[in-house]
């Protein structure tokens, strides 16, 4: 009664033996049938090819939470992942990273578990309104607040993909899910408590949105930590750290503390034109507010505007009149100063004639796209990457001069994971003469944050074995790359942290492909 | 070897298990230990979809869903037991409300109930489709919220301890280290679940195999009424896991290759409200006279929800409708479901009484392992996780007011070295030619083939002689692994040993039953036969086999009449 076999797939599956202390790869090819899951073919290949095979599976359905597992680099529920999807004939499987591997695909996954022992994922209630025998009553737009949140398994996917777990600290995108699902139960009366166990911990999320985009029940933990921290906002339950941030933000328009009337200060020496002088261009580059201020980001500033006189590119930017985007302000929590500062930009877009608008950093490009009231505005933005890679692919732009190095490219969280952009950067470094570009194990979609966004990149106080940066530049060492190109400020600067706490300045390089391409023109 | 000891032992940690855990841990002296081979969230209880049957509102009454519960169970089912559990089950919804089950709800904010089926007033509570899911997420949150309940998660029971026809504790592996230690227990609570894993084609989890039912079996509790197995009516083709009685009880339609809704010739009235057993044998009916469609995976019914509406699917059944499209390669919304009956509850299990006590003292059974008997010969939908809550909960009492007025008793040692000998040198040390993957399939086919919804006396022969051949060439197995920590197949070759003792039982059970009562239907005894069998079966454990005895049911209110929907 079995369908007919479409194709054979190989499976190469990392193993670990316990007892020999030894990894190695066990590979087997598999006749996949259409229906057939990643779970069918594991049990497939225990029965019949290896019977040592460890690891879990109970319901086979998507909601018991056992079998995550990593295929070809993206965490999945092995049940609930058809073969045939996925579109590939050889498929390489990991257990899923971060927890100490117990057995081939098996990781322990206590220390996740134990981060609920730190929340309360039960109702609190005050003891008289238990007494009653009475079913509470809940309205159903009050149920659906809060039912998305509330279909967890518990599975780690989300745990394991998580840049901010690698500080213990930080409980993990579901359990803080689980912790708001019942802070916003019409029900619950223990909002001061759930949110004071937060307090110091919260702020260690990068919004780099790895748990929304893995998680098999398709729940979004990202946001619900960025509405977590509105209500922490609201009650005052703000670090130091990102209270500085926020009133400098209310003070100069930008989180890192300088007057705004040095916002263009940068730009003495270099050719570029300016909001009121000019009301008109054919492109408004929004520069951002660390490429104004700090100074390792306005060299790629400068590359950019050199890289666009070369292009003769009409452009102009808003000058002192563009304050900060409010992308990581929205992300920190602080909702009404996020609506300021997008009111006065979205104000400034409507009296600037320009056909469209080019940034520099991925995050303004990321909240212009999709926050609301500049998402509401269908505004014509491009990342510079899109940009400049149709440039090159137009003939208008040709890199001429040799870079022998070898580079990988690290891809920004709000350039790739929330807007796909993967290609064009990429496109441009291939395009520069010499460059051999090699990828990281963790690439594209699944790649790894460097720790610092949602503010994080100003907040940092972690120990350096506690930072994501850390570990992304020990993965791009393991490739001996003397360059790490990126293509955010907030990258750039992270990373370099990274280089300099690891002592490893002699090595590796961190370059924003605007750098790269202006060198090679 | 390492002891540990603790009052109470909760073998298990689905529904029945955790609400045993939180009963008994209420008394808070008591030291309670919850042993479970799986993570508490991943136990089968999680894949329990439509709902949970009680009496919230007027209309209905306590009389109506205790007939309901005995006319669906063929009247085999004790009538005192269904009395204490619709009496006591309003309040088990109460109190997951008060935990935070996110219960589906109405207009006004009350809980929701929808119909079910054999049920004669809409009383399945229910969160979505999701409900057993979110009860078992508020139960493992309720649960850890005690300090005297400790977890051992990821530990393989192997056997219990019994002196004198007395719990003294067990033995268990610890999966992860994979040593064996022996704990020490005044009471232990068995929740281990059904042991539909026996079968092929399925709704059950790959982990849910029925140990503790063997367990207790073999140490001298009788397993009763074994031969009573549910066919949920609606397996999704081809994997077999669940689509949920709740998509009728919304509206959905069964059809056949005409397009006929076919209920209508086998319960006019009910149609596919009808009980799971006559439903089941309907489709097998259609199926078996050619009325069946046709696909790759062999003839299936087609379960129509369409007319519901994306709307409705998404709010009252949006699991079913991902699992369908991620499983079946179905979108509800726009194409009927591929069903047919899939091996889905066991309304037999360890005998136990009306306090979930079990013959051997200190010992007590609860949630599907168990048998009180609640279900009797058919279990109607939504009646199982209230049962896991209601008697889960008395379970844990009644354990815990054992375990305060007895002390630890000694250890049986020979016990506990033969338990280790048995599973390290009789299994992982077993240098055969045989394999534990093609013994336990081999047993599924048996099972599907001669053990399925329609039998006979020559099938069931022939499937028993099949059975006890399989347990002759599992003494011949060879596991691969014969390392220690997190042995896979060591863990298989034991359910495969446990499974194998259940599918004897539950053949000889069914072979000795000359009548056909809810789920157990013989084409060779095709009526219900009161006179002669309208009483429990007894399955002791003999080196010889199963050996059967029979018990009264208790009659109350209602005695049998004939059933008719």
């Amino acid at each position: 009664m079995a369908s007919k076999v479409e194709k054979v797939v190989e499976f190469k599956i990392h193993r670990f033996s316990p007892e020999e202390g030894k990894h190695y790869v066990s590979t087997h090819s598999v006749p996949i049938r259409k229906g057939m899951t990643l779970l069918d073919a594991l049990l497939h290949i225990k029965d019949n090819f290896d019977e040592t095979l460890a690891f879990r599976s109970s319901c086979r359905m998507g909601i018991c939470g056992s079998c995550g597992i990593v295929v070809n680099g993206k965490p999945v529920l092995a049940c609930y992942t058809q073969i045939l999807h996925l579109d590939s004939d050889t498929l390489v499987i990991e257990p899923l990273p971060k927890m100490t591997v117990i057995k081939d695909l098996v990781v322990d996954i206590q220390p996740f578990l134990d981060t609920y022992s730190r929340i309360k994922p039960i109702l609190i209630k005050s003891k008289d309104s238990l007494k009653e025998p009475e079913v509470f009553t809940q309205s159903t737009a009050d149920l659906k607040k809060y039912w998305d949140l509330s279909l967890c398994t518990k599975c780690s996917i989300c745990y394991s993909a998580c840049p901010a777990t690698i500080d213990e600290k930080f409980l993990g995108p579901s359990t803080y899910a689980t912790n708001y699902r019942f802070i916003i139960d019409s029900r619950d009366e223990g909002q001061e408590e759930r949110l004071k166990d937060m307090a110091d911990n919260l702020w260690l999320c990068t919004s780099c949105n790895s748990c929304t985009l893995f998680c098999p029940k398709e729940i979004d933990p990202s946001t619900s930590i960025v509405d977590e921290r509105s209500l922490m906002v609201e009650t005052g339950g703000v670090p130091r750290t990102v209270r500085d941030i926020l009133t400098s933000v209310v003070r100069y328009h930008n989180p890192l503390g300088m007057h705004p009337s040095k916002r263009m200060d940068w730009a003495k020496d270099v050719e570029v034109k300016n909001y009121p002088a000019v009301e008109k261009a054919d492109i408004l580059c929004f520069m951002g507010c660390a490429p104004a201020f700090d100074p390792r980001s306005q060299a790629i500033a400068k590359s950019m505007i050199s890289l666009f006189n070369r292009l003769g590119v009409n452009f102009a930017t808003l000058g002192i009149e563009e304050w900060c985007c409010g992308d990581h302000i929205l992300r920190l929590g602080e909702k009404g100063l996020f609506d300021m500062l997008a009111e006065h930009n979205v104000s400034m877009f409507a009296k600037f004639n320009s056909q469209r608008i080019l940034t520099l950093s991925p995050h303004c490009y990321n909240t212009f796209k999709h926050d609301p009231p500049y998402s509401d505005k269908k505004l014509n933005v491009q990342h510079y990457t899109q940009f400049l890679a149709d440039a090159i692919k137009a003939g208008k732009l040709k890199p001429t001069k040799t870079i022998n190095k070898k580079i990988t490219y690290h891809d920004p969280c709000f350039l790739g994971k929330r807007n796909e952009i993967y290609d064009p950067p990429r496109q441009i470094l291939k395009a520069i003469n010499g460059i051999e570009l090699v990828e990281m194990k963790r690439t594209r979609e699944n790649s790894f944050c460097c720790g610092g966004g949602a503010g994080r990149t100003w907040t940092e106080d972690a120990v350096p074995e506690k930072r994501p940066c850390v570990n992304r530049v020990k993965e791009a060492l393991e490739l001996n790359v003397s360059v790490i190109a990126t293509a955010c400020p907030f990258c750039v600067t992270t990373l370099e942290d990274a280089v300099k706490v690891l002592d490893v300045e002699e090595k590796i390089e961190i370059k924003d492909v605007l750098e790269l391409l202006d060198e090679a023109i | 070897m390492e002891t540990l000891s603790h009052d109470i032992i909760i073998i298990g940690a689905g529904i029945a298990g955790l609400r045993a855990a939180i009963a008994a841990a209420q008394f808070n002296k008591i030291d309670v230990a919850v042993v479970s081979k799986v993570y508490p969230v991943r136990s089968h209880s999680v894949c329990a979809q439509g709902g949970t049957g009680a009496v919230l509102r007027d209309g209905d009454s306590f009389d109506l869903h205790a007939w309901d519960t005995v006319k669906g169970s063929d009247f085999l089912a004790d009538q005192d037991v269904v009395e204490l559990f619709v009496r006591r089950a309003p309040q088990e919804i109460v109190a997951l409300d008060h935990w935070g089950c996110p219960w589906s709800r109405t207009e006004d904010g009350k809980i929701n109930q929808r119909r079910f089926g054999g049920h004669s007033f809409p009383r399945a509570c229910f969160a979505a489709d999701m409900t057993g899911f979110h009860e078992m997420h508020v139960l493992d949150g309720k649960a850890k919220t005690f300090d005297n309940v400790k977890f051992y998660d990821e530990w393989f029971v192997v056997s219990l301890l019994v002196k004198d026809k007395t719990v003294a504790g067990l033995t268990a592996i610890d999966i992860k280290t994979g040593e064996m230690c022996a704990l020490r227990a005044k009471a232990v609570v068995m929740a281990t679940g059904g042991h539909e894993r026996i079968y092929g084609f399925t709704t059950f989890s790959h982990t849910a195999t029925g140990d503790g039912m063997t367990i207790a079996y073999r140490v001298g509790a009788q397993l009763k009424d074994m031969e009573f197995i549910q066919f949920h009516p609606t397996g999704l083709v081809p994997p077999g896991v669940l689509i949920t009685e709740g998509a009728r009880g919304e509206g959905g339609y069964l059809l056949n290759s005409k397009g006929e809704r076919f209920m209508k010739r086998y319960a006019p009235e009910r149609m596919e409200l009808a009980p799971r057993d006559i439903i089941a044998r309907a489709e097998m009916t259609e199926i078996l006279e050619g009325r069946g469609l046709e696909g790759p995976y062999g003839h299936y019914i087609a379960l129509d929800i369409r007319h519901l509406g994306e709307e409705k699917i998404n709010e009252r059944l949006p699991l079913i409708r991902d699992v369908a499209i991620k499983l079946g390669g179905i979108d509800p919304v726009k194409e009927p479901i591929p069903i047919r009956p899939a091996a889905h509850y066991s309304m037999g299990g360890i005998h136990a009484n009306i306090k979930t006590e079990t013959p051997i003292s200190g010992l007590y059974a609860v949630g599907e392992c168990s048998c009180m008997s609640l279900h009797g010969a058919n279990r109607l939908g939504t009646n199982s996780t209230s049962d896991c809550l209601v008697f889960g909960a008395i379970g844990g009492e009644e354990a815990a007011k054992h375990a305060m007025s007895k002390s630890l008793i000694e250890l049986p040692n020979d016990q506990v070295l033969s338990s280790e000998k048995r599973v390290f040198d009789e299994i992982l040390g077993s240098e055969g030619d045989e394999r534990v993957a093609t013994i336990r399939d081999e047993m599924r086919a048996i099972m599907n083939d001669k053990v399925w919804i329609f039998r006979t006396g020559d099938g069931l022969m022939s499937a028993l002689k099949g059975v006890k051949e399989l347990r002759e060439r599992f003494g011949k197995i060879t596991v691969d692994d014969k390392s220690r920590q997190f042995n896979t197949g060591l863990i298989g070759a034991l359910q495969l040993d446990f499974t194998l003792d259940l599918a004897e039982v539950t053949i000889t059970s069914a072979l000795a039953r000359t009548e056909s009562r809810g789920a157990h239907s013989r084409r060779d005894y095709t009526k219900r036969d009161d006179e002669n069998w309208l009483k429990h079966t007894l399955a002791y454990c003999t080196k010889e086999g199963p050996r059967l005895e029979y018990a009264p049911v208790t009659i109350a209110k209602w005695p049998p009449t004939a059933r008719t929907y």
